[in-house]
């Protein structure tokens, strides 16, 4: 029996776990992955990272954080941790989202509604600490008391007063990155609460206050972006390169001469990938260079810093490089001078470029940007391409990155190529808006932390992996070749952590590839197959 | 900074255990990598691998593309990872002494 969390509880100055995540709680996977206990990767924190680390929350340390030196430190980012809930909460300092934060800290009727909504607290087997509210309402009780002052009712009916010390922001610190941001609380949400954009606001404080942020989202991410044009490290000769080598080895390996433009000024499209696809999915590029080619689109990549790499981690962490990266994308399509920039499949891409950004793209910086998904369509429908959908038979389920379809309602492009080009194409349950995210969404699927991987491919990712299995229950075996469709780079590397942790591959004969793959591998003046399930 | 001793030695590692000071990596450390996964010996397929992802790595900042591995290699991904148990990324990047690569890959 689990122990009931009390909000009080995040602020207990020992140092021990708030609780602990054991196997039997968890909401049970159908066989083959239905063994009691911990799969046999399963990794625990080691005395020497107890020692050196903050590690007071659930046993899985994601950030790092190293203990405090002395009182005096605890006591400044004590103070800091004020100060940032007085930036938030102000229009000059909280240009992007100040009225739907001070919306949902207002507004939280309470009732829990949103906690069923929540794939974290459901496949925990319901641990309190997962709730969307718990962290939510802890912050407002600090906001209250520390930012707002306005908290005399709450003093009086509203239960006890959280403390604020070091072990309270230590503790909201890793619990920040509990939550995926998928958003599906918020729609859940009778009010309108959006619990997801308080977690992300909450580690906004943490980096733009406090100048804390996991190193895989900051030094390794945005800074390393901003210098040398992708957090992969990829500058851009070896991008060229890259892309060079992929051109020449799909045209031999499939017959068909691939050839990527670059940097062509006047084109059409500018196509911003998620570089990471060049390097750990390379079918993805490829297939989109070979489908814009078949279908005859005036199109370009760019091989400037800022144009190659769609991926921009500020969305997760901090509103100063969130703006930083959008406006290189925008910077490079106006240099460009295109008609209009298409994203990737990616999903956080997505939102940072297609809707937070346009607080920042002003004048001629606010450049057209599309999605992949309309993209896509709009070439398989151009009766330009010959298809022959038999080349596809075999079970596929689709994934809904939650930043393409819940949060921009772009939920009908892909699921009509898929109808047309996959004969065994079958939806997950629930799925559209009411999907579940894949377990790696807001930024967790470039953070491996200290043992994090174990967090998001148990807990994080159970309800989809249950979700995946289920969709696929008429054929488990492995001997039947299946294919995830997920067309967001950070959910296929969730899927492909995933699949690889439970042995998916082996045991299920499961898969995980983007769209752009499945429509070339239709094709039908492609004869070899496109698609590869060596594994 | 965690450190970690291997082959008589001490080098700063990540959480882990991927080697930090590239420049401090020798033969042996590669082999007592190996050794801490269950590779008893390293044959002359390994060092292949090894010495083409130490040598791109030198000179391009990151780790190659696994199909460029592979086509540069002769190894098939299966080979891969019979040779490096934990596949390129995990296992052969780390004996080689490069960093963990970074972002979405």
């Amino acid at each position: 029996m689990k122990k009931r969390l009390k909000l009080t509880d995040i602020s207990r100055e020992e140092d021990s776990q708030l609780t602990e995540i054991v196997p039997d709680d968890l909401i049970p996977l159908p066989a083959p992955y239905d063994k009691p206990g911990w799969p046999a990767d399963f990794q625990q924190l080691t005395a020497d990272q107890q020692q050196r680390l903050v590690c007071n929350l659930d046993g899985f340390v994601a950030l790092g954080l190293p203990r405090p030196r002395n009182e005096a430190e605890e006591k400044k980012y004590t103070e800091l941790f004020i100060s940032g809930m007085n930036k938030l909460l102000s229009r000059e300092n909280n240009w992007t989202f100040l009225q739907p934060l001070l919306l949902s800290l207002d507004y939280c009727a309470r009732c829990q509604t949103c906690n069923d909504a929540c794939h974290v607290y459901v496949a925990s087997g319901k641990n309190d600490l997962y709730r969307p509210t718990y962290r939510s309402e802890i912050f407002r009780n600090l906001v209250s008391r520390h930012a707002r002052r306005r908290g005399k009712l709450r003093g009086i009916f509203g239960g006890k007063n959280v403390d604020l010390n070091w072990s309270t922001i230590s503790r909201l610190y890793e619990l920040s990155y509990r939550c995926n941001l998928c958003r599906r609380c918020a729609q859940a949400c009778p009010m309108g609460v959006d619990n997801g954009l308080i977690t992300r606001e909450i580690r906004k404080l943490f980096s733009q206050e406090l100048g804390w942020a996991p190193q895989e989202l900051h030094e390794k991410g945005t800074v390393l972006q901003l210098k040398v044009g992708s957090p992969t490290g990829m500058s851009p000769d070896v991008l060229r390169d890259n892309v060079a080598f992929l051109d020449d080895d799909f045209s031999t390996s499939i017959g068909f001469n691939v050839s990527t433009p670059w940097d062509k000024e006047g084109a059409d499209v500018l196509l911003i990938h998620s570089a990471g696809d060049i390097l750990s999915f390379p079918e993805s590029p490829a297939a989109f260079s070979i489908l814009c080619q078949a279908a005859g689109i005036d199109w370009t990549l760019s091989s400037e810093i800022g144009g190659y790499d769609g991926v921009n981690y500020g969305l997760f962490y901090d509103d100063i490089q969130l703006a930083r990266i959008a406006v290189r994308h925008a910077e490079t399509a106006r240099k460009l001078n295109v008609n209009k920039i298409v994203m990737g499949e990616c999903g956080h891409q997505h939102k940072a470029l297609m809707t937070v950004a346009d607080r920042v793209l002003t004048g001629d910086l606010n450049i057209p940007r599309e999605s992949a998904m309309t993209f896509l369509e709009d070439i398989v429908f151009s009766g330009k391409i010959n298809f022959d959908p038999s080349k596809n038979d075999f079970p596929v389920t689709l994934h809904d990155p939650c930043n393409i379809v819940r949060n921009l309602g772009i939920v009908g492009p892909q699921r009509r190529i898929l109808r047309y080009l996959c004969p065994q194409f079958r939806e997950m349950m629930p799925h559209g808006v009411d999907n579940y995210c894949c377990g790696g969404g807001g930024g967790f699927s470039v953070m491996s932390g200290v043992n994090f991987t174990n967090w998001k491919v148990n807990i994080a990712g159970r309800m989809k992996f249950k979700q995946v299995l289920e969709a696929f229950s008429d054929r488990p075996g492995p001997e039947v070749k299946k294919y995830v469709c997920a067309p967001c780079l950070n959910c296929k590397l969730q899927f492909r952590d995933m699949f690889s942790y439970y042995r998916a591959g082996e045991k299920s004969g499961i898969k995980c590839g983007g769209l752009a793959e499945l429509i070339v591998n239709a094709m039908a003046d492609i004869k070899q197959a496109f698609i590869s399930w060596e594994e | 900074m965690p450190q970690m001793d291997l082959a008589g030695q001490k080098y700063e590692v990540d959480e882990h255990g991927f080697m930090q000071e590239t420049s401090r990596w020798t033969e042996d450390v590669a082999r007592a990598y190996a050794s801490l996964e269950n590779v008893k010996e390293l044959t002359a397929d390994h060092w292949k691998a090894i010495n083409y992802l130490r040598s791109y790595y030198l000179q391009n900042g990151i780790c190659p593309m696994v199909r460029r591995l592979i086509k540069e290699t002769g190894f098939t991904l299966k080979r891969l990872y019979d040779l490096f148990p934990n596949g390129p990324a995990q296992s052969a990047c780390k004996w080689a002494g490069v960093p963990k690569p970074t972002g979405c890959v």
